[in-house]
């Protein structure tokens, strides 16, 4: 039972845990204390002196976001002493402040703004010339104007405490005093844009949102990331149609505020001139524009051609498509197709793993869990680089609980910063390394495993018996790459299981080729692809083959296609996806793509066309019906509806399949790329295109 | 019969005084308006079409900041804004408007937007003959509602951006 502390503030009754700080016990009590230098979860400043209050019997003003709750405080936050105090803090901020508010990106969202229109002076007795120096580009997406700075080190500190980057820095003295990069004149950093976001003033500023519009004049559609499979929340301001910026200021989701690169500025691959908008055909060896009901009909004419005579039918999915769409994609190949054929990119051995843990409930680690664990161990993975947000994550419970965490990687990585233990192996030898910890670990009170694609197959089960060992509760992350990855192989995208993890004999069926087999299949007769790439790293085998690619770009594959149908992206649908930890969230619309229609649509399309029956082309129903035939996907719909991320549980008798370690494998995607996604969005590029080491490799 | 001669003498008098009045309204300044056949003469305060200003360099005044828009109770300003490099310099600020659209179906001339520009670039001008049987010629765009460069005029600033 926590200990509780009783004090009034402006004549109010609280009462919060020892050790708050009397900001957020009045937080509490539903009064706001204005702050710039103080924010909730980085270390204290006090830098600022906004946050002055009078404590009854203190002989001067205090600062309250260092102040601690103690037991009989009587505080006032809004006394005339108070506000004139405010008063002077802002007329010294104005004194050198350009006011240019007009063309200042922050206009209207600016807390410098809110604070002087509420207790600002009307006048300025400041009568000398302001200190001006010239705006900034420290990279090609951080901005910063100088003048506008209120050195209140929020930026600094996130870089420094969130990221464990510490690209940002002070220089110079009195007036003078600035921001720096750490590269003297440019930033060679995470370019997470975590610290434009979080500048109360328009100080630090967006390189791609930089004079585009006002924050009042987009409309904000949370939606989930298209990129990596950590699954942030991310909030995009879209105008006219197109996506201006993207943030989560609310901090509504499981990340917070938090977004890496491509989450807040990789969204651009949405209108890169390249972008399909239109179906092609293959006429003559060239691929040639013709409209969707030619298309499609060709496709369906095609598909039940090649069934009606028992052809070979290969399908690839997605890593990045819904759900909804995974769900009816396989549904289709072994419904309508009658082929079992079907496989996606498997970056990580999530099979095995929900295999290993059969029986169990609450074995699986979420995001939230993350951030709470006393203790956790990385195995063979770079999450600084490759899940930049459950990075984030277990370096923030390290600096607010004191995370305990080991790793065990073949190379270097951040999290060694303030690892209690590193190890460093040979790739391949990570397992037997990690079972060399295993005194250390058994005097945890409790383990968050993490690991990535070297540990599969079989090692999975023996990493699971590891865990079993230590006689502590233990849970897991398999790591995988893309932002519905996870979602593939719930969905059934395998050629031995249906959705839930099922074994294909309970519908009757055999197991099918797995996605290399399907390429080296000489005697394939069609190949359908939705959403991915397969062709970029192996050659299709059969040169007679019927190919179907549903994509946003000529990738590849599509270039190898005989039907290309452009699709829309993740920003321009409804559905739902799985993150890494089995946390279900749902996508909303952002904008429309003219040309592209949704995987979902297409297949709706493709069923009418060849008279099948899939059932309705809607998302919702298509959801309604995951939930009621998926085991672990029963969730609550209003957590979803509500923008809150609900938890799957897979869970089932063992998974009887082969064990084909071979099959797996992440592509190490690092900060700066995400796939097909990541080659065709400007800003990530002019990151890597920018000088720099740290962009390099 | 003097009640008769009375009657004479007051309906002269008062035909004296109104053709008097005639008579001095004649011979004064006219001020009903000659409209259509010469132009109308306005209050300095009128608020007729918008003009968008220009400074003494012959730079636009509108730096996009959007809040004319913001302000507008119709709701019928519309604006894209851009940066200006140092090769295409549209306005003194950092930002322009590369699209500024007033729809006239909309606007009700109440000089919200007048009040609320900062850099006094959106004024009300007295253009007035908008009248037109297609709504759609009443979206006017900023190269309609810009006032003329005046000398000097800076070469750089010449050149539009597509
Ligand atoms: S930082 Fe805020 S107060 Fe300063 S110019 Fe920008 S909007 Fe205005
Ligand atoms: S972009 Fe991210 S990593 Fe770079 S300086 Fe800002 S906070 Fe630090
Ligand atoms: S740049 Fe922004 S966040 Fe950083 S110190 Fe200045 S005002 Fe604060
Ligand atoms: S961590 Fe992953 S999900 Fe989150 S913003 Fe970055 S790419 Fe997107
Ligand atoms: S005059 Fe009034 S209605 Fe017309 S554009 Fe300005 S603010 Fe809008
Ligand atoms: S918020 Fe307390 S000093 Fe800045």
């Amino acid at each position: 039972m926590e200990e509780l502390v009783k004090l009034t503030i402006d004549g109010k009754q609280v009462e919060v845990p020892a050790g708050t700080l009397v900001i957020n016990a009045a937080k509490a009590a539903g009064i706001e204390i204005p702050a710039f230098c103080y924010y909730d979860g980085l270390a204290l400043q006090a830098a600022c002196r906004m946050c002055l209050v009078e404590v009854k019997k203190a002989p001067k003003l205090l600062t309250a976001c260092t102040l601690v709750a103690q037991p009989g405080m009587v505080v006032h936050t809004e006394t005339p002493a108070v506000v004139e105090a405010r008063k002077a803090m802002l007329e010294f901020l104005l004194t050198n402040h350009p006011l240019d508010c007009p063309v200042c990106d922050k206009g209207g969202e600016c807390e410098l703004q809110d604070m002087v229109f509420r207790y600002g002076a009307g006048e300025s007795r400041f009568l000398e010339q302001k200190v001006h120096t010239e705006e900034k580009q420290f990279s090609p997406l951080v901005y910063f104007d100088a003048p506008r700075c209120i050195l209140c080190y929020r930026c600094v500190r996130i870089c420094d405490e969130g990221l464990g980057v510490k690209a940002l820095g002070v220089v110079h003295r009195g007036v003078y005093t600035e921001i720096g990069p750490n590269r003297g004149d440019h930033l060679e950093c995470d370019e997470c844009g975590m610290c434009i976001d979080i500048c109360p003033v328009g100080a630090l500023t967006s390189g791609r949102y930089r004079y585009k519009t006002r924050p009042w004049e987009m409309q904000h559609v949370g939606t989930i990331c298209a990129h990596c499979s950590n699954g942030c929340k991310t909030t995009l301001g879209v105008r006219n149609d197109a996506i201006i910026r993207a943030n989560n200021r609310d901090r509504s989701g499981l990340n917070g505020e938090f977004l890496c690169v491509k989450g807040r500025f990789g969204f651009d691959f949405v209108e890169h001139p390249e972008r399909l908008r239109t179906p092609l055909v293959r006429e003559g060896g060239e691929l040639r524009p013709v409209n969707w009901m030619q298309a499609v009909a060709l496709v369906a004419r095609r598909f039940e051609e090649i069934r009606a005579r028992g052809g070979r039918i290969g399908v690839i999915g997605s890593n990045r498509t819904t759900n909804e769409e995974n769900y009816c994609l396989q549904k289709f190949a072994r419904q309508v197709l009658g082929t079992n054929h079907i496989d996606h990119h498997r970056t990580g051995d999530v099979v095995a793993l929900v295999d290993a843990l059969a029986g169990r409930t609450g074995a699986l680690a979420t995001t939230g869990d993350l951030y709470r664990t006393r203790a956790a161990l990385v195995i063979a993975a770079d999450l600084a680089q490759q899940q930049p947000f459950l990075a984030f994550q277990l370096r923030a419970n390290w600096r607010h609980h004191g995370l305990r965490l080991y790793a065990v990687t073949p190379g270097p990585v951040r999290e060694e910063q303030y690892a209690v233990r590193s190890v460093r192996c040979r790739p391949g030898e990570e397992l037997a390394a990690v079972e060399g910890l295993a005194a250390e670990l058994k005097g945890e009170p409790e383990l968050v495993i993490l690991f990535g694609d070297a540990v599969k197959g079989e090692l999975v089960h023996r990493l699971v018996a590891f865990g079993d060992s230590l006689g502590i509760p233990v849970k897991y992350v398999c790591l995988v790459d893309y932002a519905n990855s996870r979602g593939a192989a719930d969905m059934g995208l395998l050629p031995d299981l249906l959705p839930g993890y099922r074994p294909v004999a309970e519908a009757g069926l055999e197991r099918g080729m797995a996605l290399p087999e399907i390429l080296a299949a000489p005697d394939l007769d069609a190949l359908w692809v939705v959403g991915a790439n397969p062709l970029k790293d192996a050659p299709l085998a059969s040169t007679a083959a019927f190919v179907v690619v549903q994509d946003l770009f000529l990738t590849e594959t599509a270039r190898r296609a005989d039907v290309v149908l452009p699709a829309a992206s993740a920003y321009e649908k409804t559905g739902t996806f799985t993150n890494v930890c089995g946390e279900i969230q749902q996508l909303r619309k952002a904008i429309d793509f003219p040309g592209a229609k949704t995987d979902l649509e297409i297949f709706g399309l493709l069923a009418r066309a060849m008279r099948a029956e899939i059932g309705p082309a809607n998302p919702e129903k298509v959801f309604e019906e995951i939930r009621a035939t998926v085991p672990g996907y029963n969730v609550a719909l209003p957590v979803l509806a509500a923008g809150g991320a609900a938890p799957s549980s897979p869970q089932n008798g063992r998974v009887p399949v082969e064990w084909r370690p071979e099959l797996i494998r992440s592509a190490r995607d690092t900060l700066f790329r995400s796939g097909t996604l990541g080659r065709y969005s400007q800003a990530l590029n002019s990151v890597t295109e920018a000088p720099g080491e740290l962009y390099r490799g | 019969m003097p009640t008769k001669v009375n009657e004479i003498i007051d309906s002269a008098a008062a035909i004296a005084k109104g053709l008097g009045v005639t008579l001095k309204e004649f011979l004064s300044p006219t001020i009903t308006e000659d409209y259509p056949d010469s132009p109308p003469r306005f209050q300095e305060r009128y608020r007729g079409v918008h003009v968008l200003e220009r400074d003494e360099n012959g730079l636009e005044k509108c730096v996009a900041c959007f809040l004319c828009a913001a302000a507008c109770p119709s709701n019928c300003i519309y604006i894209e804004a851009a940066e200006n490099t140092d090769t295409i310099r549209i306005s003194g600020g950092e930002r322009y408007a590369k699209v500024y659209n007033i729809d006239y179906n909309r606007c009700i001339f109440c000089g919200y937007c007048v009040e609320a520009c900062p850099t006094d670039a959106i004024t009300h001008g007295h253009g007035f003959e908008i009248a037109s049987y297609d709504t759609v010629t009443l979206i006017w765009r900023k190269e309609q509602l810009l006032a003329q460069p005046r000398e000097p005029y800076p070469e750089a600033t010449v050149t539009e951006v597509g």
